[in-house]
């Protein structure tokens, strides 16, 4: 019978689990954001760079096609850990940009237009929506960091043996480990600006702002005290600084890979904290 | 067979800040899944909406506990909800969405299974008049028809409790008697309950079988409108001249009850069969000129402003009043 001869009845079926509920939003998120071109494209561009090293990868397994090269060249050119390390420079500047797009459009809207309550009295918890928009920026981001990462190391496998593996095994997991640390930090800025700014384009300024502040900031205080701690407040530097140890590269001068991590790690409490401030259906006024 | 309330409150208080808003209140509200609406009644800054919120544990009580359809709202607070449908006041949607999507969306995060939830969505749209409409950006929609999507996404997911929060407000005649209308469907055709919350009297009158009234945090009286309907009291209001000082005794004799406003003038309930008729001999025995006579059933108003304080209560209800609140008159 057709629906609107139909006349409404109570629904009594069967009910989803507590995953299948989670993953709604992420879901309707996703589907919204892939149809904004700017994503699209920057997605596409992202990609640019993981399909020029997998040619990189080729290359450097197929001895015959560097024949004609210099010797010292192709001694350069190998799939190491600084070859890792440029690729994700690339990816996570990128991850930067996307996050700063995306991220504005998932916490305002539901503040601005008064949804949450709708959300927090079906049985769908603040912490489910935290995690769930939370989930929508770090599988977003993840499409162009470590996934793509992770298939250039399985490509460099695949065509190097599995004693490559055996060897450089702690390289994929230092760069899947390295990534996830950056999309946390990445995504909750971006939740934090989303939640706190009301305009789109003001809350992409806040949440490209952070990073390029605290970098101002850093290198203030590293010159007028003479010292270098205060690097860990810049999180792109303490971020590559923890990349720099979980890759095993050389580190650039300044604090450790622990302290950096440690920054980051109270960094991500903070922002945890100025999100869960925002996120309540409803606000009391003292 | 043991029966459990819609609502249930034990010594409930809710804090905002340093105040407190709601002071104890305890009360059993309605019986799960006997399709009756319970009316939530009272003045700006009574605690309705403190009450509601806290019984979708968007709030939590500072003491005692709130159940609702027998659970606790903080300790079970998804379970509780999971049963629960919500219409606020305010206007909560996503403005960019298409209805239809919309309420897909709500009924998924309600745990419907996506087909379903997209049959429900059409089906509901069309239910509260928005079939023609369910494509359409919400944000383009009239405030009658965000009033109308407001109530399909708090009943998509088919709750056994609906709270609706100003259901009718901003709507013109004919919308209001639709909302009204429907959410009396809700009850008589799909057995929910609802908790409906106005400021409209004449709302909560047409649509509910129970209403609490709130003042000051405190629930300051509570009656079943079925039980008022059925006996039939009828109300005189009065206007005499002369000597009244032995009205009030002689009112017994014909099982009626009153109390004096002064100058003359009289409210003065009648009992079940006792016609004004009566009321006049009364009078005429007492030797009074009558100036002005008007007799009425009970109305909600009635009831309302009594318990806000506005009439003054006869002494025989005032008398229940202070047994019900268990101190002397």
């Amino acid at each position: 019978m057709a629906v609107y001869k139909r006349g409404y009845r109570r629904y009594q079926g069967p009910l989803t689990g507590r995953w299948a509920r989670f993953m709604v939003l992420p879901r309707y998120a996703w589907r919204r954001l892939y149809q904004q071109r700017l994503v699209l494209m920057l997605t596409l561009l992202a990609m640019v760079w993981p399909v020029l090293c997998a040619g990189f990868v080729y290359l450097t397994n197929h001895v015959e096609l560097l024949q004609g090269l210099d010797p010292d060249f192709r001694r350069f050119i190998q799939v190491d850990a600084t070859f890792f390390s440029y690729f994700m420079y690339v990816q996570g500047g990128f991850a930067v940009f996307l996050a700063a797009l995306a991220g504005p459009g998932l916490i305002a809207p539901d503040l601005a237009n008064n949804t949450l309550p709708l959300y927090f009295s079906r049985s769908f918890s603040r912490w489910d929506y935290g995690l769930a928009r939370l989930a929508v920026l770090v599988g977003m981001l993840s499409i162009v960091t470590w996934v793509p990462g992770l298939l250039l190391f399985g490509f460099q496998v695949a065509l190097a043996g599995g004693w490559w593996f055996r060897m450089n095994w702690t390289l994929g997991a230092g760069m899947v480990a390295g990534f996830v640390l950056w999309l946390l930090v990445l995504s909750l800025v971006a939740m934090a600006s989303s939640a706190y700014v009301k305009w789109r384009v003001v809350a992409a300024g806040v949440s490209l702002a952070f990073f390029f502040l605290l970098s101002g900031i850093a290198e203030m205080i590293d010159n007028v005290f003479r010292v270098t701690w205060g690097h860990v407040l810049d999180p792109a530097w303490a971020v590559n600084r923890v990349w720099c140890a979980l890759l095993q590269v050389e580190a650039p001068e300044g604090p450790g890979a622990t302290a950096s991590a440690t920054a980051l790690g109270v960094m991500i409490v903070l922002l945890v904290l100025v999100i869960e401030r925002k996120l309540r259906p409803v606000e009391v006024v003292s | 067979m043991d029966t459990v309330p819609v609502v249930e409150l034990e010594n409930l208080k809710v804090r905002l800040g340093r105040r407190e808003i709601l002071h104890g209140i305890t009360c059993r509200l309605g019986v799960s899944g006997t399709g009756k609406a319970v009316g939530l009644l009272g003045p700006n800054g009574a605690g309705k909406s403190t009450l509601i919120l806290t019984l979708l544990g968007f709030l939590r009580p500072s003491a005692g506990r709130a159940l609702i359809l027998g659970r606790d709202c903080r300790r079970h607070g998804g379970e509780a909800r999971s049963r629960i449908g919500y219409m606020p006041e305010n206007d909560s949607f996503i403005g960019d969405m298409s209805a239809v999507t919309f309420l897909r969306q709500m009924a998924e995060l309600s745990g419907l299974p996506p087909e379903a939830a997209l049959e429900k969505a059409h089906e509901v749209l069309f239910h509260v008049g928005l079939g023609e409409a369910r494509y359409r950006e919400l944000r383009t929609y009239s405030l009658g028809m965000k009033q109308m999507a407001k109530l399909a996404q708090a009943i998509v997911h088919g709750p056994e409790l609906v709270v609706l929060d100003e259901p009718t407000n901003g709507l013109d005649p004919a919308a209001r008697r639709r909302m009204l209308r429907l959410v009396a469907e809700m009850k008589k055709e799909q057995g929910m309950n609802l908790i409906v919350c106005s400021h409209l009297l004449g709302d909560i009158e047409q649509v509910c079988d129970e209403v609490v009234i709130m003042k000051d945090g405190l629930i300051v009286h509570h009656c079943n409108l079925e039980e008022e309907r059925r006996s039939n009291k009828c109300f005189v209001e009065l206007e005499v001249t002369g000597d009244d000082g032995q009205l009030r005794a002689a009112l017994p004799e014909i099982g009626a009850d009153g109390v004096s406003e002064g100058g003359g003038r009289w409210r003065i309930v009648l009992p079940p069969g006792v016609e004004v008729d009566a009321l006049w001999a009364l009078v005429a025995r007492q030797n009074l000129l009558v100036r002005k006579l008007t007799h009425r059933r009970d109305t909600l108003e009635e009831i309302f402003l009594k318990a806000m304080g506005h009439l003054a209560a006869t002494p025989v209800e005032a008398a229940a009043s202070s047994e019900a609140q268990g101190r002397p008159l």
